[in-house]
């Protein structure tokens, strides 16, 4: 088995500037755009050259906008002149980040930029997530994420591990928090009771069970050690970043846990300390459900104060938004160690946990 | 740098126009069982896996590794993947050299793959529309100027182009073998976009090609001589700027002062023993040749053309036969980087520059705005020219 | 004045996938009118998979059939189908454990009545009358509802499936983008300088990547419609699918004079290639008003829509090379 990745000998990494546009149904902006605003913005923030960032990565999907090679444009948002050390990964910018995390601990270089976006509102999600799937027995069925998330909800029902309650419950608190969170794009007070009321879309979830379409882009800037305190008062050290998958056949998995998310949980040490706020990857009610159990977490643990992506969903910037949200509740000081979640591919089949934690 | 990395197992499938024989799964399989095998390792020792390819247009697969990483022994495991054009073979190996190179992860599994007999490449690069030039009718314009520039004669990619088939023909994975390849079969070839000709232009290929790369401790103990990775670089620029270079991109450029100088290496021409360099059209060979500083301005043709750059010349530029004979995209980058290790390892065979001590490994893609290179040596310090 | 329609693109191909021996199996049983599973270390897997999903190692094909009965595991009721959907009416999606066989199969259950749909209930399989080996040749439907139908086996083994996968985007033209449009209809170049570097973007992102800016209407300028070529290639096209080109054509770079990087993708059909040279001043011929198009112009291409009659020569002397060869493109 796997061994956990251990603790690198070089200095601890931080977050030290975040930026985020909100998520909304559809930006007239092009992904580069959106981009080029965010990098101003943390450069603006830590004062730092375009030049004095050693390493750029950039998280996104050209399937979403229906462009191979679209990634390419972004890089236009990031600036790449003159000529930069920078790379992409075809994921949630949550990924780049464990990538920029990992290339910093080599100890050669100190700043990286990391980025995620996505345009949802191009395509139709519906029929391009699909492509997801075995090529051979899933996607030419149109078998799509949602009717996935209705597989796994159902499961849950089954086994007697949650309720249609619970699922409602889950959006409706987040529906709630999200009105605090300038950030989201569906906010609003509902009850469980009306949201119970609502027909089925692909039993047992109803609409509200899954995420918005939205478009959306997130940045971080992180930096290594010494170079993080100059950077800013408030670094947000990353104490571990681990991410795992499952099997990909449905039929081998017990959509009602998530081994994978356990296995990255004992990665990063998730329970070495408290865990003051979860910032959870759950785009469709149960999966909150199973990533609480998954994870361990404590019955009266804070997840999802942002409303999580059922109230906004940037696909490919979706992770690190949680990861930005943890880090902002760290840097505001209402919480001193939290956990960030990303995941990818039908029914939770691979998560990314990210350990922050603020200064002692 | 917390640990040196090495690579220990090579594993490539035999590269050809349709894999006709193996589904997807199968493909990647192939190159990495192999590149286990070669490390004398098995699933159960890789910690992690980095995966690269080209647009997921090209197979209609939308992130791949969700629906391979059985496949890949993934499960339970991290598994990325990279995507930076053509280049994207050598950013993944490079990826997978820095999760080692951390001290994160020990033992990690690097594979490139692409199955373009699934689709279309020409319709995957043009973007899916009509009208599509092609990679090489992109880049065709930027060749007449070098040409103009240099005042090179209009043999030289001719000269390439029959280099390189030869060379693949003592390379039993590569795509095409045409050992009855001639100059003037290359000149009479149809002409796709002046100045290139049908027989100067890569294949479209089925294939996939996987490292294993470790630390130095397993290095030791591994069965068969390791390439250690000395250093290595990328850089990008936009695709289009005014007062953009194309013929001699800065970011060529950068690239290779980037890489020469964490390497120690003062004098590229010399002190590297052997190149595979990413020549998807013949007239790259003398344009990288310059663009990466390996000579002067105006003297890449003059190298080619004096034959420095075939198997018995004193700049050897691939003797794998390279992306001219064997061109599945997302694979060609890691494609390079592995036959640079295969050399410093002395496992290349028939196509084995005997003495390689040091190699370099190259991959460019996009509108020649991506650049990937690595250094490899038979010695973790090695001692150049 | 009217607003552009929004760009429509479709991203379409007919992939044609090789199965290799254990998938090409199951998609010849499936053409057959049957179910396979492979056996794996003392279990049967379907569908079949080419190795241990456990240990990694390769599994000999060593196939049983299973089915054509089967469980159900869990399942999802579709009220409102995709158009990627296996049916168009409401169904389900279904896990579905085939006896014999100990892993599940995700596939579609066609239902008259939801009710009929629990975990541990019994479907069976159905199977097209018109089958491809491919996955979509067969489906499930309760075992009350099932049918029997004689599933006369095909000839030779399938070692090909065929996927068409179409995808339809849409977006609005950005309105940096619909102005330059509407100049193209007016019969103008219109670029846009850069506030930061004065440097002119001919056709614009919308932004000034170097300085990264972002530009507005007033940084819009009307830039000449006569220039030079900086870089052209000859290209005699490929044929593929959908492909639409056939005879050989100049395509080139060409800098309008007052812009700071060259016009690309210029096809240029009326000057013969043999006088066709890089530093050849040229201009724009439009074409009357009322038959330019510009239904090509998206957000992304480069390309001036469907406004230049041709490009012809000036007359003026060339550019000196070494004068263009900051602008290769």
């Amino acid at each position: 088995m796997s061994t956990s990745p251990r603790p690198s000998p070089g200095d601890d990494i931080a977050i030290v500037a975040v930026a985020q546009t909100p998520a909304r149904r559809r930006y007239a902006d092009s992904e580069p755009s959106m981009l080029m605003d965010l990098t101003n913005q943390l450069l603006a923030e830590t004062g730092l050259e375009r030049s004095a960032v050693d390493f750029t990565i950039a998280g996104s999907c050209d399937y979403l906008s229906g462009m191979p090679f679209a990634f390419v444009s972004n890089v236009d948002g990031f600036g790449a002149w003159p000529p930069v050390y920078e790379s992409h990964v075809e994921m949630d910018g949550a990924w780049a980040l464990f990538e920029a995390w990992v290339r910093l601990a080599v100890g050669d270089i100190d700043v990286a930029l990391v980025a995620g976006s996505g345009k949802s509102s191009p395509g139709n999600p519906r029929e391009i997530f699909p492509l997801q799937t075995d090529p051979y027995t899933a996607a030419p069925l149109g078998l799509d994420p949602v009717s996935v998330a209705g597989l796994q909800a159902r499961a849950l029902l089954d086994a007697g591990l949650a309720t249609e309650r619970d699922f409602a419950e889950v959006v409706s608190r987040s529906r709630r928090d999200a009105l605090a969170n300038p950030n989201a794009q569906v906010k609003k007070d509902v009850a469980v009771d009306a949201l119970l009321a609502e027909p089925y879309y692909a039993s047992p979830l109803r609409k509200h069970d899954l995420p918005p379409i939205s478009d959306g882009a997130a940045a971080v800037l992180i930096a290594r050690g010494a170079r993080a305190r100059e950077l800013t008062e408030k670094p947000v050290w990353i104490r571990g970043i681990d991410h795992r998958i499952d099997s990909h056949h449905l039929g081998l998995r017990d959509l009602t846990d998530s081994p994978s998310a356990r296995l990255a949980a004992q990665g990063v040490d998730l329970h070495a300390g408290p865990i003051d706020v979860a910032e959870l990857c759950v785009r469709y009610s149960p999966e909150e459900i199973v990533l609480r159990r998954a994870l361990g977490l404590a019955p009266g643990t804070c997840v999802n104060p942002s409303g999580g992506p059922l109230c906004g969903h940037p696909v490919m910037a979706t992770g690190l938004v949680r990861v930005i949200e943890v880090a902002q509740r760290i840097r505001e000081g209402r919480a001193r160690r939290g956990v960030a979640h990303a995941a990818s591919g039908p029914a939770l089949q691979q998560n990314l946990l990210c350990v922050l934690e603020g200064e002692a | 740098m917390a640990e040196r990395a090495a690579v220990v197992g090579i594993g490539q499938t035999k590269y050809a126009r349709r894999r006709a024989d193996v589904s997807l799964e199968g493909l990647v399989r192939e190159a990495a069982l192999r590149a286990l095998e070669d490390a004398a390792l098995g699933w159960q020792d890789v910690d992690a896996i980095v995966i690269g390819k080209a647009p997921d247009a090209l197979e209609g697969v939308m992130m791949p590794e969700l629906s391979l990483c059985d496949a890949l022994g993934a499960v339970g495991k991290p598994i990325h993947r990279v995507h930076t054009a053509g280049s994207v073979g050598a950013s993944t190996a490079i990826s997978a050299a820095t999760l080692v190179e951390s001290g994160r992860y020990r033992t990690v599994l690097t594979l490139g793959y692409e199955k373009q007999s699934e689709g279309n490449a020409t319709w995957a690069l043009g973007g899916g529309r009509s009208g599509s030039q092609g990679a090489g009718g992109s880049f065709a314009p930027w060749i007449r100027n070098y040409i103009q520039r240099s005042g090179a004669p209009e043999h030289i990619g001719w000269k390439v182009a029959v280099k390189d088939r030869l060379n693949a023909c003592k390379n039993p994975y590569a795509h095409l073998h045409m050992p009855d390849i001639t100059i003037d079969k290359v000149k009479e070839s149809p002409l796709l976009w002046d100045p290139l000709h049908f027989l100067e232009s890569c294949p479209s290929s089925d294939g996939a090609a996987a490292m294993v790369l470790t630390n130095a401790e397993e290095a030791r103990r591994a069965p068969r001589p390791p390439a250690w990775v000395i250093a290595h670089a990328k850089r990008t620029e936009f695709s289009q700027f005014p007062g953009r270079d194309t013929v001699k991109p800065a970011a060529g450029v950068d690239c290779a002062k980037a890489l020469y100088q964490k390497a120690g290496i003062r004098d590229p021409r010399r002190q590297i023993d052997v190149a595979e360099l990413y020549v998807p059209f013949s007239w790259y060979e003398p344009m990288w040749l310059e663009g990466h500083l390996i000579c002067d301005e105006g003297q890449g043709w003059k190298m080619t053309d004096a034959g420095e750059t075939e198997m018995t010349g004193d700049f050897p530029v691939n003797p794998s036969g390279g992306v001219l004979s064997s061109n599945p995209i997302g694979a060609s980058g890691m494609i390079r980087c592995l036959e640079a290790a295969s050399q410093v390892r002395g496992t290349a065979g028939e196509h084995q520059i005997d003495g390689a001590k040091v190699a370099l490994g190259h991959a460019y893609g996009g509108a020649a705005q991506y650049f990937a290179m690595w250094i490899v040596a038979s010695d973790p310090e090695p001692k150049y020219r | 004045m009217p607003a552009f329609p929004p760009v429509q693109y479709r991203l379409e191909y007919p992939y044609t996938r090789t199965t290799g021996p254990i998938v090409g199996a199951f998609l010849t049983a499936l053409r057959d009118g049957k179910l396979l599973g492979i056996r794996c270390r003392g279990r049967v897997l379907c569908p079949p998979l080419e190795y241990d999903p456990e240990t990694g190692e390769t599994l000999a094909p060593d196939f049983v059939e299973v089915g054509p009965g089967g469980t159900i595991v869990s399942w999802t009721w579709i009220a409102e189908p995709s158009r990627k959907h296996p049916f168009q009416q409401p169904f389900a999606f279904a896990l579905i454990r085939p006896d014999g066989a100990d892993s599940a199969i995700a596939h579609a259950v066609k239902a008259s009545d939801p009710a009929a749909l629990r975990a541990g209930g019994r479907v069976r399989t159905q199977y097209r009358e018109e089958r491809r080996g491919a996955i979509t040749d067969l489906y499930f439907t309760p075992e009350a509802e099932a049918q029997d139908r004689y599933v006369p086996p095909g000839k030779g083994a399938v070692e090909m499936t065929e996927h068409l996968i179409s995808l339809d985007y849409s977006e609005p033209l950005a309105p940096h983008r619909e102005r330059f449009a509407r100049g193209l209809l007016e019969g103008r170049f219109i670029g846009q300088r850069s506030p930061a570097s004065g440097k002119v973007y001919l056709p614009s992102k919308g932004y000034d990547p170097i300085e990264r800016v972002r530009m507005s209407e007033r940084d819009d300028v009307v830039v000449s419609d006569r220039g030079t070529v900086v870089a052209y290639t000859v290209i005699t096209p490929v044929q593929y699918y959908g492909q639409k080109e056939t005879e050989p054509y100049i395509r080139a770079s060409i800098l309008l004079d007052g812009a700071d990087q060259p016009l690309g993708q210029q096809d240029i059909r009326s000057i013969p290639v043999a006088g066709f040279r890089a530093g050849m001043r040229l201009r724009a011929v439009w074409k009357a008003a009322a038959e330019r198009s510009v239904a090509d112009v998206d957000n992304r291409w480069g390309g001036t829509g469907s406004v230049i009659e041709r490009w012809e020569p000036t007359g003026e002397p060339d550019l000196p090379f070494e004068k263009i060869m900051e602008h290769n493109w």
